[in-house]
């Protein structure tokens, strides 16, 4: 299954460059069957406990090892699904958007690149991921033409000198130790200044590529630039994939002493990029940009989770740290796609444009405001469910006012941005052409992922039963 | 009834508003049969499965029904006699501002739009009163803010933008802070089920501190909505809203919410004997006193007619958090019929002052002059809600009234029947100028913008009939009080049900 789930992607892109003509189709196909597959996956693997597989046969560590526990299973889930959705959107809208016929092979690679990420538990490993990860990321910015050019070399760069530093760090670990296993790593670990210089190195590359504050600078050009469907995959999964690896890196290889000592600063950063990325959302006049920096600050949450975490080793933050991954990858998948049917629609990448999109297009308003709910953490959402274990844990932690004080100024900051958006559209229209008809379609595919999101929560135990499986 | 029914009916009796509501969403402008009929067929389903639910409360039956959600949370929906209290009220006011605002939105654009938003108002009101925990509760309180806003800014201009704002800013931040109550609690103590007599009482000792914190948390958050004394801000703003929708947030839906939760707050959460043990009550209620006295003040200089019945919501809803806060049980009858009361009153107020300002454009107080030849009939309703204010027999108001001065009296709380008399003059003084006007003073000016909306009667008859309606109703309620089919005989049956559980 996990094979099929890693070779099927692969195969796809191939044959999409090969006929380019069918290329829509064979994607919609591959991301179907990989849907279905991962279902199946997730199923068996919450039976029966987590699956390793060597790849082709050979001994424990010369081969690539897969592991696939509920965490990876439920991520490649929506990652195939979300895959499944994008393509629905593109197919509907590609002709309209001009996307470049590179979107689909390079689609394809993403999903390969995430889904051997959420699998990998190899340091080496995981390094080729992120680096094909990032490359075919960058490529995806591009496909918007001219005016992405430069924030996709921006991104580029940035990207490659944050695999360097990743990089780096896996060498010096492996001159060190031998092996880059992570499970045979923690088991030789050794507290001392080479192997803590060698976190730092691997924290700070993958800090940048995963937007966490303060080295979030490249997120909101790198996203609003791209068309939308890119946007919702790059901000729904691929800043996922680098925040996942550090979470492997925090939770399972570093000692105690070090995952203590670094908590503050992955809680004050969460802080800041909660606050700060709120402020830039609130304040900046571009639809896409406005989501985009609500990603930033949504990141901080993931952050704050998991600094609270490594500091009082509470489950419920690790619970409250993938919900707030999930939750966000859903919503943020449907802002964008909203926003960027919107936009595409009434032509303008201003907020002012939405002016009145309550009466023009109600349908693709309305999934953003209902992802917006979410991205508040309004009850009954998932990003609710999430913010309630993040209070449960502070609250049963004591004396954390502070954090919680910090929370409900991040959450009215939210509140706000997606409410100044929702304010607008409720203003008059300005007139509309006699033959505007928005497309229905794209609009509820938007809206899908909004109400999966809400739907989250009547799912809420099964979902905590699944992440509390894992130690991660 | 099969148990089966009795399992169904709580969402039952949600989703026949919920549903019809999405469905309206759906329609096109052009579609107005097909809408008002769902907008009648949901309310008379609900009315049905209401009374169905009242016989059964009645008899001494319990509905539940329940889905999980959170560890230690399910969503739970539960039918007691408190929560009939306000779904009754709710579904038939519903009913009376459907027909209002069928009348009032005539040839208006967007309508679809309205009254979709005003079904799910209206489910999500009822889904607050039939809320079994607290968890469920803050789900309803937050769809509640973010149904309702849609209506506050309906007009779309840029005051009702501001308005809009405005009241987003308050009632979310309200939001969180009744969520971070509720989570501190639930960490303490789980959210089991509302009961009579509260759940707190066993861990009271060793929590006092984090206890007393949670309670102010969730005032605060509660206080928003029920425009308690520094979080009323939004209300007097939110009147550039329709007159239904200002009727609605008034009288039924959102003032109320807040005051529904500090009732099952104080008596279904903490209990009687907590409250006394951690000392709340005393602030609650000098708190809910101060409210009162301020927002019969601050009425007394409004000029604009819509915002004076705004400031005296204010006042008037803190009368309910008053009777709460006295824990005793004749306080209690006198604060939970209020709750009835205020809400008949108000709504007739607010279609009164809709209908001066739909027939004749009357928006100020100055132009009322003369009205009561013009329009005698709402002239009389209005007349009528406004003694009922006042607490003037045999209006429903002055039972409730008279129940709160017992209540002060009966748990030795005398300035508080100082603060009573006190509100009850300032009422007086800010409703009767304009009975005065409206009867015994000649027209002195031409109406601003008069219409002829009927030529039978006075105005639409859509806009005339509720009004009635209410006004009759308020009437009856103070007439047969004593009779078994009043709020106040239900209200007592409630006090006797949770003082009774020890």
């Amino acid at each position: 299954m996990m094979v099929l789930l890693l070779v099927l992607p692969l195969v796809g892109a191939l044959l999409m460059l090969l006929w380019p003509k069918i290329a829509p189709l064979l994607t919609l196909l591959t991301a179907t069957i990989c849907s279905l597959a991962a279902l199946q996956l997730l199923l068996q693997v919450s039976e029966q406990g987590s699956q390793q597989i060597l790849l082709a046969g050979w001994p424990s560590g010369l081969a690539i090892s897969l592991e696939a526990n509920s965490l990876s299973c439920l991520l490649i889930l929506l990652t195939t699904v979300l895959q499944l959705l994008v393509a629905l959107y593109a197919f509907a809208t590609y002709r309209r958007d001009k996307l470049g016929t590179g979107f689909w092979p390079l689609s394809s690679l993403l999903q390969l690149g995430l889904t051997s990420l959420w699998l990998s538990r190899d340091l080496f490993n995981l390094y080729v991921c992120l680096e094909l990860l990032g490359l075919v990321a960058v490529a995806l910015v591009s496909l918007s033409g001219d005016k992405a050019i430069k924030p996709a070399l921006n991104y580029l760069l940035l990207s490659l000198f944050g695999s360097l530093c990743y990089l780096l760090g896996v060498a010096m670990l492996y001159g060190a130790y031998g092996v880059l296993d992570i499970s045979a790593l923690a088991l030789q670990w050794q507290t001392n200044i080479l192997s803590t210089a060698a976190l730092l190195l691997m924290t700070l590359g993958l800090m940048l590529k995963a937007a966490l504050w303060p080295l979030h600078g490249w997120l909101p050009a790198a996203h609003g630039a791209a068309p939308a469907p890119v946007s919702a995959l790059l901000s729904a999964l691929v800043v996922k994939g680098p925040l996942f690896i550090l979470c492997l890196l925090w939770l399972q290889l570093a000692s105690a002493p070090q995952a203590v000592a670094i908590a503050p600063l992955f809680t004050g950063c969460g802080l800041a990029a909660l606050l700060l990325g709120g402020v830039s959302a609130l304040r900046t006049p571009f639809a896409k940009n406005m989501v985009a920096y609500s990603t930033v600050a949504q990141l901080g949450y993931a952050m704050l989770a998991l600094g609270l975490l490594l500091r009082f080793n509470q489950p419920l933050f690790a619970a409250a740290l993938w919900l707030f991954v999930l939750a966000h990858a859903l919503a943020k998948a449907a802002c964008f796609l909203a926003i960027g049917e919107i936009t595409a629609t009434l032509g303008g990448k201003r907020l002012n444009t939405l002016k009145g999109a309550s009466q023009t297009m109600p349908l693709a308003m309305f999934a953003f405001a209902v992802a917006g709910g979410s991205l508040i953490g309004l009850p009954p959402s998932g990003g609710f469910l999430a913010k309630w274990a993040l209070l449960q844990g502070l609250w049963l932690q004591g004396d954390q006012l502070l954090w919680l004080l910090a929370i409900v100024l991040a959450t009215l900051l939210s509140a706000a941005y997606v409410f100044r958006v929702v304010v607008l559209a409720f203003d008059r229209a300005d007139p509309v052409a006699p033959d505007f008809a928005p497309r229905i379609l794209p609009q509820w595919l938007a809206l899908l992922p909004a109400l999966a999101v809400w739907a989250m929560a009547l799912y809420s135990e099964p979902l905590l039963r699944l992440l509390k499986q894992e130690g991660l | 009834m099969s148990p089966f029914w009795q399992q169904y009916l709580p969402l039952a009796i949600i989703l026949s508003s919920l549903l019809p509501g999405l469905i309206i969403f759906t329609l096109k402008e052009t579609q107005v049969k097909l809408r008002i009929s769902l907008n009648l067929f949901g309310v008379g389903v609900k009315l049905l499965l209401v009374l169905l639910m009242w016989q059964a409360v009645k008899a001494g039956q319990q509905f539940y029904f329940s889905l999980p959600f959170l560890p230690g949370a399910d969503l739970v929906l539960q039918g007691d006699a408190l929560s009939l209290l306000f779904v009754v009220l709710s579904s038939v006011l519903w009913l009376a501002t459907t027909i209002y605002a069928i009348g009032y939105l005539e040839h208006s654009p967007l309508r679809s739009r309205f009254f979709g938003y005003f079904s799910l108002c209206v489910s999500a009101t009822v889904g607050l009163a039939l809320a079994g925990n607290l968890v469920t509760f803050l789900l309803f309180y937050e769809l509640l803010t973010l149904a309702t806003f849609p209506l506050v800014v309906h007009r779309g201009t840029a005051q009702s933008l501001a308005a809009g704002r405005k009241y987003l800013a308050y009632t979310l931040g309200g939001g969180v802070i009744l969520m971070l109550g509720v989570a501190l609690l639930h960490s303490l103590v789980q959210s089991p089920l509302f009961t009579p007599g509260g759940y707190v009482t066993a861990v009271v000792s060793g929590n006092e501190g984090l206890l007393k914190l949670a309670f102010a948390l969730m005032i605060a958050g509660l206080g928003v909505k029920a425009a308690l004394l520094p979080l009323h801000g939004w209300l007097p703003q939110a009147m550039v809203a329709p007159a239904p929708v200002s009727a609605l947030l008034h009288a039924v839906a959102v003032v109320k919410a807040g005051a529904f939760g500090i009732i099952r707050l104080v008596y279904d959460v903490f209990g009687v004997e907590s409250m006394h043990a951690l000392q709340l009550a005393q602030p609650l209620m000098l708190l809910a006193a101060a409210t009162i006295l301020y927002g019969s003040w601050r009425a007394l200089s409004q000029q604009d007619i819509k915002r004076r019945l705004a400031y005296s919501t204010i006042s008037q809803v803190s009368y309910i958090t008053l009777g709460v806060a006295m824990l005793g049980p004749l306080a209690a009858v006198g604060g939970l019929v209020h709750l009835v009361h205020q809400g008949v009153m108000k709504i007739t107020l607010f279609f009164c002052a809709g209908n001066f300002a739909e027939t004749l454009g009357i928006h100020k107080v100055r132009q009322l002059n003369g009205v009561g030849r013009r329009m005698p009939v709402t002239a009389m309703a209005f007349t009528l809600g406004a003694l009922g204010m006042i607490g003037i027999p045999p209006t429903a108001g002055f039972i409730s009234k008279w129940y709160l001065g017992l209540g002060a009296a009966e748990v030795e709380q005398n300035w508080l029947i100082l603060v009573f008399a006190l509100s009850g003059l300032l009422n007086a003084a800010y409703f009767l100028p304009l009975v005065y006007r409206m009867w015994f003073l000649p027209q002195s000016m031409p109406w601003p913008q008069e219409q002829q909306l009927s030529n039978r009667f006075e105005t639409h008859w859509m806009l005339l009939t509720p009004a009635v309606f209410t006004a009759v109703l308020l009437l009856l309620m103070g007439l047969f009080a004593s009779t078994e089919l009043s709020p106040l005989s239900w209200a007592e049956l409630i006090v006797e049900r949770e003082f009774r559980h020890d």
